[in-house]
This record gives structure tokens, sequence and C-alpha cells, in this order.
């Protein structure tokens, strides 16, 4: 929540701000879980149990001082990394919400993993009598999974950035006649490999928590499906107002204003090359563009003001960009004229 | 896909969206299964009234070129119109064949369907 509030009161737009708190937020929470598995000490097991295989008992132990350091050093590279991605790609509040969003995420996981796991263990003299946390497994997915959203939902959108000069030089456009009105709408659904994917982790999580008949971790492959639901398929519409890009569900969705677009292209992509795999995105080559992904070939590729770019996949692309080129024209022609 | 209207035109604009649709069909760039977009939606990107977007899917479900269900919106039944011309040809020559054989033309259509199945 304090994530939130600070990113919003005192970094405003600035995105090393927004990246820096985000980190530390997510580096606190793991700190804090790291103090309080140091502060039970006394009452735990020497080895800790660190690894249950699903059903019964566990199968992996470590010193106490060995765990706590193996979370931390996780936790502080992928939080690196993600602040990393962040800073360098985020000039977009969509490519700033999902690093700050893992940021937050995966400190609380972490720290949640450390701290449930150690909770379960006080008390007991050897630690191969740990039962499976599995409700620790689910609040360590869930609960810092709402702060992340709550972290993400706080940082600012992006000041409207209209084009002050013209359409860049040489882009297609529609043959529209002044006053013909157009829109242009198409839809895109998730690739077979995605799906395969999808399926393979529910089934996995599924098979978990039956076989080791925790129900409560019903809830992971509950959410993985709501997820998948959440990318299957998106509609694209591109009309007088601009670009807008809705899941089926509703969200995620986003909007870029016929003013912001500065060129529309038809592209190729490859999900796994480009965007390091399907759904919401951020491009892996460094230019900070976000994407909808959701299979392999045709796309629509947007650049807008401020540097900021953004792709999705859908089948007649090039009439869609055509027709964006055309609104952005448009946009830029005082009416009347 | 792409869809105009031309408020200056003297066609109704329910008329030029059926127009589209038609075309769209005929040429095979809406393809059978296709969905059209929801009509309050293509109503809100034309800035035209709900009511003229369901109008003209309703003349093409009367045309039979797309079927109306509830939940699913307007899914395309129509299918791409094939070059018919060498049908046409022997069809002629198939017609002349059947009166030489005194066959009528129910005997015909029955041989063909048979032949064809």
């Amino acid at each position: 929540m304090t994530t939130g509030i600070l990113l919003h009161r005192r970094f405003g737009h600035s995105r090393a701000g927004q990246i820096a708190i985000s980190a530390l937020c997510g580096l606190s929470l793991l700190g804090v879980a790291a103090g309080l598995a140091l502060s039970w000490r006394d009452s735990l097991p020497d080895p800790v149990a660190t690894h249950w295989p699903g059903d019964g008992g566990p199968d992996g132990f470590m010193s106490l001082g060995a765990f706590v350091t193996v979370l931390l050093v996780t936790g502080a590279i992928l939080v690196a990394l993600f602040s990393a991605i962040g800073f360098f790609g985020g000039r977009s509040a969509g490519a700033r919400r999902l690093s700050v969003g893992l940021n937050v995420w995966i400190g609380g996981f972490l720290g949640a993993v450390l701290a449930g796991s150690l909770w379960v263990q006080r008390g007991l003299a050897d630690a191969s009598g740990a039962v499976t946390p599995g409700w620790v497994l689910l609040g360590a997915v869930l609960g810092p999974g709402v702060l992340a959203l709550v972290a993400v939902m706080l940082v600012p959108a992006d000041p409207r950035a209209p084009a002050s000069g013209p359409l860049a030089p040489g882009v297609e456009r529609a043959d529209l006649a002044s006053g013909e009105r157009a829109a242009w709408i198409g839809r895109a659904t998730i690739a077979r490999p995605a799906v395969a994917i999808l399926a393979a982790v529910v089934l996995a999580t599924a098979a978990a928590a039956v076989l080791s008949r925790t129900w409560v971790l019903l809830a992971v492959p509950a959410l993985v499906v709501l997820l998948a639901l959440a990318i299957s398929a998106v509609t694209v519409r591109v009309d007088r107002d601009g670009l807008t890009v809705r899941s089926a569900l509703g969200w995620p969705r986003t909007r870029i204003p016929a003013d912001e677009v500065v060129r529309a292209t038809v592209t190729a992509v490859d999900p796994l090359r480009h965007f390091g795999g399907w759904g919401w995105r951020m491009s892996l080559d460094g230019s900070g563009r976000t994407g909808m992904v959701l299979r392999r070939g045709e796309g629509l590729a947007v650049e807008r003001t401020a540097g900021r770019g953004f792709v999705v996949t859908v089948d007649g692309a090039k009439d869609a960009a055509a027709l964006l080129n055309t609104m952005a024209e448009r946009a830029r022609t005082p009416s009347g004229s | 896909m792409m869809f105009r209207i031309d408020p200056s035109s003297d066609e109704p604009l329910f008329e030029q969206l059926v127009a589209q649709v038609r075309v769209g069909v005929a040429k095979g760039n809406l393809a059978h299964g296709e969905r059209l977009p929801a009509a309050r939606e293509l109503a809100e990107a034309l800035d035209v009234n709900v009511h003229t977007v369901l109008k003209a899917y309703q003349v093409l479900r009367d045309e039979g070129l797309v079927d109306l269900r509830r939940g699913r919106g307007a899914v395309v039944t129509g299918r791409a119109q094939a070059d018919l011309s060498a049908v046409e040809r022997a069809m002629a020559d198939l017609i002349r064949a059947a009166r030489a054989a005194h066959l009528s033309p129910d005997a015909t259509a029955t041989l063909v369907k048979e032949a064809m199945r």
C-alpha cells in the first residue's frame, strides 16, 4: 500500500523513482521475512526442512542460515533484473507497471515462502516431521499478488502527449473520402503452443494439489485458468479515436489516442524471440515496446510519441495500420478544413 | 475487417454496411464461421445508432449470409463464390447429352447427386 502512495505522491512520473521504490518494497518484504525467520532461531530444528515433493514429508533440508541466504540472494538477483528491465525499457506506464508489479510480487512471494515454511516448523525437534505447508504456498502466491496489483494500479498512467509534428513520411493510408467514417475491427486468439503450456501448468498444479490432498492449492490452477482467459482473445479496434485493444474479459486493455500515433506499420512477430513468450509482454530488444502477443505472425506495430511503442498480433494488420495512420492524420488536422 | 460509411450518400447507412459484408463474403475476405463485430462495438466505432448495425445484421441474416445467435453475435455462414464458369460450360454439355438420352431433369439431377457422393 505504501509503495503505491509513495509512487504516486513522491515520484509522480519519474521512472527511476517508481522502479527504485518498488525494488525497495520487494526487498523489504523479503527482509522482514528474513528477520522473522532469524528471530525464531531458538525454536527451529536444525537443519530446517526447505523442500516438499508434494505428498507427505519434506525431502530437502538446509541450515537456517543457508536457507535465508539462498532466498535473499535469489530475491536480490530477480529484483535487480526486473528493475533493470523497467529502468532501461520503461518508457511507457504499461512497461513500468510490469516491472513494479514483478518487483513487489517476487519479494513478497519469496518472503512468504521463507517465513511460512519456517513458521510451521517452530517447536519441532526434527524437521522431517514437518507437514506440507499447502496453505503457505497459496498465501505466498496470492497475498503478494494483491500487493503487486495495488502497486501496479497506483503507477500513474502516461500523461497525454499529443504529437506536435506531422505523421511519419511515407506511411500507408486508407483511401477515405473526407467526411467518410471508417472503423477496422479484428480479433486475435491465442496460439496452440501457449494453450498447451497453460494447460500443462493447470494440470500439473491441479495434480499436485490433489495428490498432496491440499485442496486449498486448487486455487492456483483456477488462477492460471483466469489469467489464460484474460489473454486468450482480444478485440483490436481502430476508429476515429485511435487504437483500442481489449481482452475478452475486459482486462487487460489499452488505448492509444489517434493524436499520439507517429506511425503504424505491419510487423512480423515471433513471440519467443521478440517477447519471450505470450500474453501482455515487454519487447526483448530493449526498445521498451509493450505488446499483446498471442501468436506468431502478422502484427500491428504502433510507434507513438515520447518514444513509446506497442505491438498487437492480429490478422489483416495492413488495413488496420493504414486506417490508423489516416485517423492519426485526421486528428492533426483541425476539423472543417 | 474495415467498415466504412458515408453519411453524405443517398444510400441508407444500414444498406452501406450490408453491401460491404456481402462483398466481403463473396470475395472471401470474410470466411465461413468468422464472427462479425458485436453490434454495439461497431456502432460505437462508426458513431452510428446500434439499431442501424442490428438492422444491417438482420438483413444479412435474411439473406442467409450470417447466423445471429444470442451470446455469439453474428457469424458468417455464406461462402465465397468460386469461379463458376467452368461448371456452367460443363452443364451445357450435360444437358444436351441428357436430352439426347431422353432423361428427365429429375433423373439427371439424381444421376449427378449420386455421382457426387
